[in-house]
């Protein structure tokens, strides 16, 4: 039956070719529209550390002015001080910790044909890479001194790899950053979390670093990061030295606590500290800290923006008004077939066998409407990703997700569309339509 | 009007499609009014003057290769250099780009040791020559002279002598009163520094930035490994002179790795997510008018054939063609106007989480009234090629078929 259905429905369709088509368009630019966004808005929301969402935590502590609280979601610094980092990283509770922040250097490769270029740095403790599941292709990361005394070790991505030493194990050469010899000791292979989590204060949808460096170069170095760093009092001291012991926020901060004993056991370590700190005048606010987990991170930085959600919810409003379109027509086109569906009556078909020819025939313009959307909704992507001016280049594809989710938001849409429409013809009274033919 | 009753019962013989219709004007009306009160709003914003010459002016970012270059020696080298150029007008160095997204920014106070009540504003570190090199208008007192240069080591804190001010700042700071020759004080510091000049106005770093036309430049270079110098052109000439900037300061110091982006790249990539929301919503509010109207056109058709038979016998009963078609658009109207009163209630619904949620412009009547004017117009104009061929409708087909 559902074969013959399908057959009927198709020949319907050609029967009436304006007004197939316009249902058919209706569908398919709400379901195109609808679904350029949703992709846009679900690829944003994506988050790369959900195997281990329960285990990572951002750390955030409350150092800030006493007369005024920090400019962030929940009213703490987003990040840390040098000195409180340094702190933290003496505990010996996380599974695994990260200070890092970011920087950039000059690259040159002696008796090489490439020319010096800026490359977007990473300085980090040891733990990034295995905290954050990040492979190794060759070697690995640096030995734990190199995050408290400074060793010229660096870990190469996979681009760079590529571009200096032709993707070739480069671990034990040497390349020049800033004047200066440093060490290949690992390469990582390809890897764009995106958005980026791990560090959210500087363009979630940049790439991730070319170089990491280990931590504890900052005195010889002199470092000053190339995120965001921000002040509330001036002071601290004195030269570099100053800068690292002031109230100056500029260093990201992750541990991994694999169990809830963990976790608790290093909430009543950061009291103690912050209270520690507060016998010697520091951390004046009342006492306040966070953890949070790699998907409450995304939240509370705003990944997802305002705008984003304005646009989501303008694109479902069109769809509705779409399908709202396509019942109007749909019940034009059945009300006009009436009389023949009062002889299929007349001759013995169920009120339901006639629901169910009209349900399938909306169907049918359902799933043509989807592919449609589909093109449509891939057109939009293109043109958004062009607008942003390759800002969200790592983002913006279509996945096999949303096209199953398109063609399922298409069938929905077309569904309901249909629903009223097959249930006011399968009413109809076959008598009316018999004494008129 | 004596046509009203007749008309109301017909539609309430077809009561769900008429309320369909009126249903999706209503939607078009809420979903297009909140998109024009947004999209005006980010023109607005896009289109706000950012007293620069935009179009004239080149970034050029450099990083030194040695750790211990001779950053002030180099920066006064490069900007005789650039100012021998041929078709440029004038350069400069500073410490951010304009309206480029990355600045540095500060609190002031007009009280020495203030912790509380102090205004943010965007601070610059540069010489001379910027306010010619960017095409500010200063307004009132005077620029920098080269005497007050301060040149400073990374890890130095130096005191500012004196500091030029955007007249927004200045409004902000002493409200209607003359800010030249008064102090400001760059955070809890007690030392002061003397406005001397106010520029009639300078967006900053950031565009989104609530502070942003808050500014403050500062005669000064810090010696640190990488600097931004700013180059003014002649008009029409910037992508020419574009090509040679990299090859002429690698030629005087090849120690280091430069980079060239023209100003306007940096303005539009600024107000990349504004477009973005400008250009989307444009396209979804007309392809929402052309479906809607589409809608209309196929169902007056459906409607006037379902009915074929009383025209042609209204026809034959001495109806001129002229109430045949007023009858049809009279009906479309009474249809359109329940949507756009029900479409006027879900707007400003609508907009209120708007406001609330989202941050979000509120929509006011104007916009609101020109909105259902714009609705009331597209279902018109849908419905006047069907009317107009309902009356051609012979009154031979009444007769006909019966």
């Amino acid at each position: 039956m559902i074969g013959y259905y399908i057959s009927l429905a198709l020949r319907s369709l050609r029967s009436t070719p304006i007004l197939s088509g316009l249902m058919i368009a209706a569908i398919a630019v709400g379901v195109g529209a609808s679904m350029t966004v949703l992709t846009l808005n679900y690829t944003i929301s994506q988050n790369a550390l959900e195997h281990k969402d329960d285990v990572l935590f951002a750390v955030q502590l409350d150092s800030w002015d006493i007369n005024e609280a920090a400019d962030a979601t929940n009213e703490i610094p987003w990040q840390l001080t040098y000195r409180d980092a340094q702190a933290l990283l003496r505990s010996d509770i996380p599974t695994r910790q990260v200070a890092m922040h970011r920087f950039g250097f000059t690259v040159e490769l002696e008796n090489s044909s490439i020319r010096p270029y800026t490359a977007s740095t990473r300085v980090t403790t040891r733990d990034f890479f295995s905290l954050f599941d990040v492979p190794f292709i060759y070697g690995g990361t640096w030995e734990n001194e190199a995050d408290f005394s400074p060793t010229q070790d660096v870990v190469l991505s996979k681009s760079t790899n590529d571009k200096l030493f032709s993707g070739e194990n480069s671990v034990g050469k040497n390349i020049t950053l800033n004047g200066e010899p440093y060490t290949v000791v690992g390469v990582i292979d390809h890897w764009e979390p995106a958005p980026k989590v791990y560090d959210l204060n500087n363009s979630p949808f940049a790439s991730s670093e070319n170089l990491f460096i280990p931590f504890g170069q900052h005195r010889k170095l002199e470092i000053y990061s190339w995120g965001n760093t921000n002040g509330w009092t001036t002071g601290g001291g004195e030269g570099y030295e100053g800068f690292l012991q002031s109230e100056s926020v500029w260093v990201q901060y992750w541990v991994e606590l694999s169990n809830n004993e963990q976790k608790a056991q290093y909430e009543n370590f950061l009291t103690a500290y912050i209270n520690g700190e507060k016998a010697q005048g520091r951390f004046e606010r009342p006492l306040k800290f966070a953890l949070s987990k790699p998907s409450e991170w995304l939240v509370l930085n705003e990944v997802l923006s305002d705008d984003n959600r304005v646009l989501g919810w303008v694109s479902l409003a069109f769809l509705l008004v779409c399908v709202i379109n396509a019942v109007a027509l749909l019940l034009a086109k059945f009300l006009r077939k009436a009389p023949e569906a009062g002889v299929r009556r007349a001759l013995g078909a169920s009120r339901s066998a006639i629901f169910i020819q009209h349900l399938i025939e909306s169907a049918a313009i359902g799933i043509i409407g989807g592919v449609v959307g589909i093109l449509i909704a891939m057109m939009g992507i293109g043109g958004i990703r062009y607008l942003a001016m390759g800002q969200i280049d790592t983002l913006a594809t279509m996945d096999w997700v949303m096209m199953v989710a398109s063609i399922g938001l298409a069938l929905i849409a077309s569904l309901l569309a249909g629903f009223y429409p097959a249930w006011r013809i399968s009413r109809t009274n076959p008598s009316i339509y018999l004494k008129t033919q | 009007m004596l046509e009203l009753k007749p008309m109301l019962s017909a539609l309430w013989r077809n009561k769900i499609s008429a309320l369909l219709i009126a249903l999706q004007l209503a939607l078009t009306l809420a979903i297009i009014s909140n998109i024009v009160v947004i999209v005006q709003d980010r023109i607005e914003k896009i289109e706000r003057p950012t007293g620069i010459a935009v179009e004239e002016i080149i970034a050029i970012n450099f990083m030194a290769i040695p750790q211990d270059y001779d950053m002030i020696g180099a920066v006064s080298a490069d900007l005789e250099l650039l100012r021998e150029l041929p078709h440029v007008k004038d350069a400069t160095v500073t410490n951010q780009v304009p309206i480029s997204g990355s600045g540095s920014a500060g609190t002031f106070y007009t009280q020495p040791n203030q912790e509380i009540g102090g205004t943010n504003s965007n601070r610059y570190n540069t010489e001379p020559h910027f306010i010619d090199t960017l095409g500010l208008n200063l307004v009132a007192g005077r620029n920098f002279t080269d005497a007050e240069m301060q040149f400073f080591d990374p890890n130095e804190l130096k005191e500012m002598p004196v500091a030029v001010i955007t007249r927004q700042f200045a409004e902000k700071l002493y409200p209607n009163q003359d800010p030249i020759g008064k102090p400001l004080y760059d955070g809890n510091s007690s030392h002061p520094i003397e406005i001397i000049g106010v520029v009639e106005r300078h967006l900053g770093a950031w565009v989104s930035w609530p502070n942003a036309g808050n500014v403050a430049f500062f005669p000064a270079v810090r010696n640190t490994q990488d600097k931004n110098y700013l180059v003014r052109t002649e008009p029409g000439m910037r992508d020419k002179v574009l090509k040679t900037l990299v090859e002429k300061l690698s030629e005087r110091d090849p120690q280091r790795v430069i980079k060239t982006r023209v100003l306007s790249e940096y303005v539009a990539r600024s107000y990349v997510r504004d477009n973005l929301m400008v250009k989307v919503l444009t396209i979804v509010a007309a392809m929402l008018s052309f479906i809607v109207a589409l809608g209309i056109v196929g169902l007056t058709i459906f409607w006037i054939n379902q009915r074929a038979k009383q025209i042609g016998v209204r026809r034959a009963l001495g109806a001129t063609r002229a109430n045949i078609s007023r009858y049809f658009l009279l009906e479309n109207s009474l249809i359109a106007g329940t949507g756009i009163t029900i479409g006027s209630a879900a707007a400003l619904i609508a907009n209120h989480y708007m406001v609330r949620d989202y941050s979000q412009p509120s929509l006011t009547l104007v916009p609101l009234a020109i909105c259902a004017l714009l609705v009331l117009l597209v279902s018109f104009t849908a419905a006047l090629t069907p009317a107009i061929r309902a009356a051609n409708i012979s009154p031979a087909t009444a007769t006909r078929s019966v």
